[in-house]
């Protein structure tokens, strides 16, 4: 889904499709393409022989990238905390996790 | 559905504000040796569990705390939850507040593919589908309590099962 995320920390073998959140698989329903897609992904993981490396496969989401539907009805949390808060951002991307985030409340 | 030949763009479905925090996670990557072990069998020999970011959990489990989330944005549930080789979409919750949700509950496959992989061990592309298979909360910003509890435990349950590929599916 985000295979550069993937492969950046370490997934040993990575299959990168461009289909988007939630669906990593197909359309629901659409057995042959879910199908497809893993057995592509364990071809990939089979045949690739060296750590890291990354198979890219050739599928193509039907639906052009602005009639995709994959955002939750309610924003999640976090970016609803962005929307309050800007400097929630600015603490994600320098990567200053609060305290909060290694605890449960 | 077309299949052509691509480079996979990671950013194809994320709007600005999230393609720079992604590439922010990307340059905090460590720059470690990737693990490496190899297939031990052939692929129509192994046992093939996967193991999904969406947050599903059984019928007969604990959710995953989303609400626990939603009074800490900063905070994910980095427990993890066993999902069998039966599970359809009929028996499942699923807690990921960051997707919607509705295709998983119309069919599980598009995000956990039991069916299909045990379509492929009935027609020999792998030797069996585990007996487990495995989920987790994909946003989780500290995966400290993660990697120290759940992956472990989730490893140990593989072992027992003889598992030889773990499929990591995002979502």
């Amino acid at each position: 889904m985000i295979p550069d995320l993937t492969a950046a920390w370490g997934a040993p073998r990575v299959a990168a499709i461009e289909f988007p959140f939630g669906r990593p698989l197909g359309q629901p329903h659409d057995v042959v393409t879910q199908r497809a897609v893993l057995r592509a992904t364990l071809g990939a993981l089979r045949d690739i022989g060296s750590p890291g490396a990354v198979v890219h496969l050739p599928f193509e989401w039907p639906e052009p990238p602005d009639r995709v539907h994959w955002h939750p009805k309610e924003p999640s949390p976090i970016v609803q905390l962005l929307g309050r808060d800007p400097s929630s951002f600015t603490r994600l991307v320098e990567g200053g996790l609060p305290p909060e985030a290694s605890r449960r409340e | 559905m077309r299949s052509l030949p691509r480079h996979v763009d990671s950013f194809k479905y994320l709007n600005p504000a999230s393609t720079t925090i992604t590439k922010a996670l990307i340059r905090k990557a460590p720059r470690v040796p990737v693990p490496w072990a190899p297939l031990r069998w052939p692929l129509h020999e192994a046992t093939v569990s996967l193991v999904s970011t969406a947050g599903i959990s059984v019928k007969d489990d604990p959710p995953f705390d989303a609400e626990g989330e939603r009074r800490n944005p900063w905070w994910g549930d980095p427990s993890y939850r066993v999902i069998p080789r039966t599970a359809t979409e009929a028996g499942i919750s699923v807690s990921h507040l960051h997707i919607e949700t509705a295709y998983i509950y119309d069919d599980l496959d598009v995000a956990l593919p039991l069916r299909r992989l045990v379509e492929l061990e009935a027609e020999g592309l792998i030797g069996r589908s585990a007996p487990s298979h495995y989920s987790f909360m994909g946003y989780l910003l500290d995966p400290t309590e993660f990697l120290d509890v759940s992956v472990p435990a989730i490893i140990e349950q593989m072992r027992r099962e003889s598992v030889d590929l773990a499929v990591f599916v995002p979502v």
